[in-house]
């Protein structure tokens, strides 16, 4: 899933400053199970805010709202069936950025700023901790590497590791950090794969990594190409 | 200062906390009226939204036994 985390307050005052009617609109998937952007979290940053600019005597409304995703048109426009979005002058997402973009432009009328920094595609590794797993890259490699991408746990990102700076299983760079190639021998050892270990990985393939990327699913092509 | 009475809100768990107020309430002991009691199940249930609306309704002080 998407991992992010909350802006600092103090940024997140200071985006929505002179607005006086505000949405906070909390997505309920990916951040709402990392704990960043979902009702509890909205309810809890609404109330902050409210706080916040009474303290500085600012007659300030704010509402609350959390829609099931924000990454997808049906559900950002049933948006209207609880709330008019034109009576807000602002409407701060706690969606991860996708979700952030979507919605402005669906509201393209309307000031949408993020509450979230969006971090990483990753798992839950407990109550609480969510580490990264996946890096995106369109060319996935996982299959000779016994389930551990290198790409997004080695720091360098070596497809043909491990390099010399191992140490006890460690990272060279951050010795805090599990070294990936170490994790992916003792996978595939464990795995009885250990020929996967002599496999020359050609240069990664960056020209598969299309930006901004697109997908149409090969059923849906005849909407979308002439 | 001197007549400053803060506003309490008392965040209280069925088992223990409350318990002992209904307690004290059984025995004829008197706690101030600036406290208001809310009573939870579970005060592992306390939400920190919770404790912020408290603030926000104007509470000056929260207080959890559980």
């Amino acid at each position: 899933m998407i991992v992010a985390k909350r802006k600092p307050f103090k940024e997140i005052k200071e985006s929505v400053s002179g607005a006086n009617k505000i949405l906070i609109l909390g997505c309920g998937t990916c951040v709402a199970v990392c704990l960043a952007g979902g009702e509890k979290e909205v309810a809890i940053l609404a109330s902050q805010l409210r706080m916040a600019l009474q303290l500085e005597n600012q007659n300030v409304h704010i509402d609350e709202l959390t829609i099931e995703r924000q990454c997808d048109r049906e559900f950002i426009e049933q948006i209207n069936t609880s709330v008019n979005v034109d009576d807000y002058d602002l409407i701060l997402s706690t969606a991860c950025a996708a979700g952030v973009q979507l919605l402005s432009d669906v509201f393209d009328h309307k000031v949408v700023v993020p509450g979230l920094n969006t971090t990483f595609i990753g798992v839950a590794e407990g109550p609480g901790v969510w580490t990264e797993r996946c890096r995106a890259c369109s060319d996935c490699v996982l299959a000779d590497t016994g389930g551990i991408c290198p790409v997004t746990i080695c720091a360098k990102g070596l497809l043909n590791g491990p390099c010399g700076g191992a140490r006890n299983g460690k990272c060279e760079v951050d010795p805090e950090k599990d070294c990936a190639w170490v994790l992916i021998y003792n996978r595939l050892e464990k795995l009885g794969r250990l020929d996967k270990m002599k496999k020359i990985h050609a240069p990664k393939r960056y020209s598969v990594q299309e930006h901004p990327a697109t997908i149409i699913h090969e059923a849906y092509k005849h909407r979308y190409t002439v | 200062m001197v007549d400053y009475e803060p506003r309490v809100v008392a965040m209280l768990c069925n088992y223990c906390a409350y318990s002992a107020a209904d307690l004290a309430g059984v025995g004829r002991l008197q706690y101030p009226p600036n406290v208001r009691v809310v009573f939870y199940l579970c005060t592992g249930k306390v939400e920190i939204v919770h404790i912020l609306k408290a603030f926000e309704a104007g509470a000056d002080a929260v207080f959890v036994g559980g």
